[in-house]
């Protein structure tokens, strides 16, 4: 009986965990944790890096410089390598954007690349801040292999989260002072009308 | 390039291991105890620090400053994350909340208890925002005062909550997104906030939150209690002001009461108590770490499951921590067609850790059914030997974290100075050296403080089975091999932290 019960709670546990995994799956921001880094060996400005990792390809993608703005150009260095035997990719890759909206989901092309010494070098330069999404495309073996990055340009947003914060816990106290309001009401006039039949 | 810690050598290791198998011995071959009264310390005892600590005790204005510090620090971490740089080790939020605060927490539960419950941040600017009192008696009509549902009233939602944040930690990365780290902060203080508008006492604190369940658990083995003074004054007590509140205290947030208090798990060390007593009848005290695990907390189910769930992710927590984890799971994720961020392949890898060390300790208390010369339902036993985890993996908590404490604490008073990072670049990899080498101890000092650690947990661990054998699978006076596999799940586990603290370890940031 109590294992049947811990079973289930396993399963509900296990299921909850791949919950969390499909909640982030289908968002965007699915790929490698981007980190930050500076050579202070070289007078290349600080750099956006995400190691992430489609089939048996390793993808390394490194965003120049790591905040771009709005009107300035940029550059995304794309190196892919086999997991198994570490051999470059040598094929062309194609890179395309998105914005990172609910609605909007025009694509743009932003080149279609050769590589240079095995990295794969797309400019580009955005008119506006925003999230986007850059998807690069190769196909290997007869395999199309598709990845998505995001990339944030100009100064983030940050209305969201306190936002929402906010209007949860203002909502929550209006609610719970309506309903203790409507219940006080409600006593007193149950209190007035047992005076009344007294 | 990947940043590591180098490991514990094979040495202290293997000396470690060496006294393990003679504790084992001892504890095979020594009778086990039976139920010991053991001496406590009243603080009030003490002269002048005895007065001291009554005032502390009784004033709501310390607990009150503290609470307003706390708040203001976290409202700058929110503040920071959201506006500040992305980099996380320029960033007050990444810094302040992971190296500093969720290391240097479970440190703090040895020495304090639940001390940070009582000044916990979201909690206070939850109980300003719905009682609308900064610390005097609020009015019952400002929250709904429901009952909290009875399928909720255990600790498997502060579980499933635990569970979801160490994914997110880990899996989704939020430890190096100052973003995300404020987000989860506002979170926080949302799901304290409604839980307190809509639900009696606070809930949120017994039965959700995360953080307060998992320091209610470590805080069994704290010096510190919270207790009665005269327990004869507690059975004679009829107004229960512990409990009801008094016309200025709250009641008990988490509804406990004092005269039966025996395990600081619920306590959240708020002082309610202590300013409503008539009978100044409340005190700290000190006490041995582990009496409270190894013979007074009683044992439950759900509480069992939580403690056993907390060995499970914590040792979860060093396993991602290692250079080897990234190719494990590279591994994985070409197996079942997995790409990306591989969170299916981290999800895969946290349910196995669980399942393992819950496989592990369920096959021990199996087999100490068998060996039992009492019938005991297994149940039972799982309830009451699953104390057990809880040294280990405090110990290997602490031990852990000392590591992130020590090699990576540097570096907080320039995000003090600069708490958004205005202007900073990233750290290159010449400062990354230097903050690593740039350490508050010796590492002999620290592999000494490791090692102890090791060994203490483990000790406690054979202590709580001794006690625990002797008081439900076998009550006679004689050692018995019936101690056997539970003691092969604490050395198991704690060869296992071993083995994991050996390994090079990678920086957090």
């Amino acid at each position: 009986m109590w294992l049947n019960g811990l079973i289930r709670k396993l399963l509900l546990l296990v299921l909850l965990i791949s919950g969390f995994a499909a909640l982030n799956a289908s968002a965007h921001h699915v790929l490698g944790r981007p980190a930050y880094s500076l050579n202070e060996d070289s007078n290349t400005p600080p750099s956006m890096q995400v190691e992430t990792q489609v089939g048996d390809f390793s993808i390394n993608y490194m965003v120049y410089p790591a905040f771009p703005k709005a009107g300035e150009r940029g550059r995304i260095n794309l190196y892919a390598s086999t997991l198994d035997t570490g051999e470059s990719f040598n094929g062309t890759v194609r890179f395309t954007v998105r914005d990172d909206s609910w609605f909007a989901a025009e694509e743009e092309v932003l080149g279609t690349q050769q590589p240079d010494d095995f990295v794969f070098r797309q400019g580009f330069v955005f008119n506006e801040d925003g999230d986007y999404i850059i998807t690069a495309e190769f196909e290997s073996g007869g395999e199309p292999y598709i990845i998505d990055f995001p990339l944030r340009v100009g100064e983030l947003s940050a209305v969201g989260p306190p936002g929402i914060a906010v209007a949860i816990i203002l909502l929550t106290l209006v609610a719970v002072s309506v309903l203790q309001r409507r219940k006080r009401l409600g006593s007193r006039v149950r209190k007035a009308k047992q005076e009344e039949t007294l | 390039m990947t940043m590591t810690h180098p490991g514990l050598p094979e040495m202290w290791v293997l000396t470690i291991i060496a006294l393990m198998a003679a504790i084992v011995i001892w504890a095979l071959f020594v009778s086990p105890p039976g139920k010991k009264e053991f001496s406590t310390f009243s603080l009030t005892d003490i002269p002048l620090v005895g007065g001291i600590s009554r005032y502390l005790l009784t004033t709501p204005w310390l607990l009150f400053i503290l609470k307003l510090v706390m708040v203001v620090l976290f409202l700058l971490i929110i503040i920071a994350g959201l506006y500040g740089t992305p980099v996380p080790e320029r960033n007050l939020a990444t810094i302040l909340t992971w190296n500093l605060w969720w290391a240097g927490l479970v440190f703090s539960i040895f020495f304090l208890g639940s001390a940070w419950c009582a000044i916990c941040p979201w909690d206070a600017m939850a109980q300003w925002l719905v009682r609308r009192r900064l610390w005097r008696r609020a009015e019952p009509n400002n929250s709904l005062n429901l009952r909290v549902p009875k399928q909720l009233r255990s600790v498997w939602p502060a579980l499933i909550i635990f569970i979801g944040f160490t994914w997110l930690e880990l899996g989704a990365g939020i430890t190096v997104d100052p973003y995300a780290t404020a987000s989860i902060a506002l979170l926080m203080v949302v799901m304290a906030t409604v839980s307190m508008a809509v639900y009696q006492r606070k809930s949120f604190c017994r039965y959700f939150c995360p953080i307060g369940r998992t320091i209610g658990f470590y805080s069994q083995l704290s010096v510190v209690e919270l207790r009665p003074i005269d327990n004869e004054v507690c059975a004679n007590c009829q107004t229960l002001e512990c409990y009801h509140g008094s016309k200025d205290v709250d009641p008990c947030p988490t509804g406990l009461m004092m005269g039966s208090l025996q395990q600081n798990t619920y306590c959240t060390s708020c002082g309610n108590c202590s300013r409503s007593c008539p009978d100044e009848n409340v005190s700290w005290r000190l006490r041995s770490p582990s009496i409270e695990a190894v013979q007074s907390a009683r044992p439950h189910w759900d509480e069992a499951c939580f403690m056993i769930a907390l060995l499970a992710l914590t040792s979860f927590h060093g396993l991602t921590m290692m250079p080897f984890w990234g190719d494990w799971i590279s591994q994985l994720a070409r197996m079942i067609g997995d790409s990306g961020k591989l969170l299916w392949s981290f999800s895969a890898g946290i349910s196995l850790c669980i399942f393992v060390v819950s496989a592990f300790y369920a096959a021990m208390v199996f087999a100490t059914q068998k060996l039992s010369p009492t019938a005991q339902s297994i149940k039972q036993i799982f309830s009451t030997f699953a104390f057990v985890a809880l040294p280990l993996a405090f110990a290997y908590h602490m031990a852990h974290n000392l590591n992130h404490l020590i090699r990576e604490g540097a570096g907080l008073t320039a995000v003090l100075l600069n708490p958004l990072g205005t202007g900073t670049e990233p750290l290159t990899m010449m400062e990354k050296h230097a903050r690593h080498a740039d350490m508050l101890i010796s590492q002999t000092s620290l592999f000494v403080l490791q090692s102890v650690l090791m060994l203490a947990g483990f000790i406690i661990a054979i202590k709580i089975i001794r006690y625990r054998s002797r008081a439900t699978i076998n009550k006679s006076s004689r050692a018995g091999w019936q101690m056997l596999p539970m003691i092969m799940f604490a050395a198991g586990m704690t060869i296992a932290h071993l083995w994991l603290m050996m390994q090079p370890m990678v920086m957090r940031m």
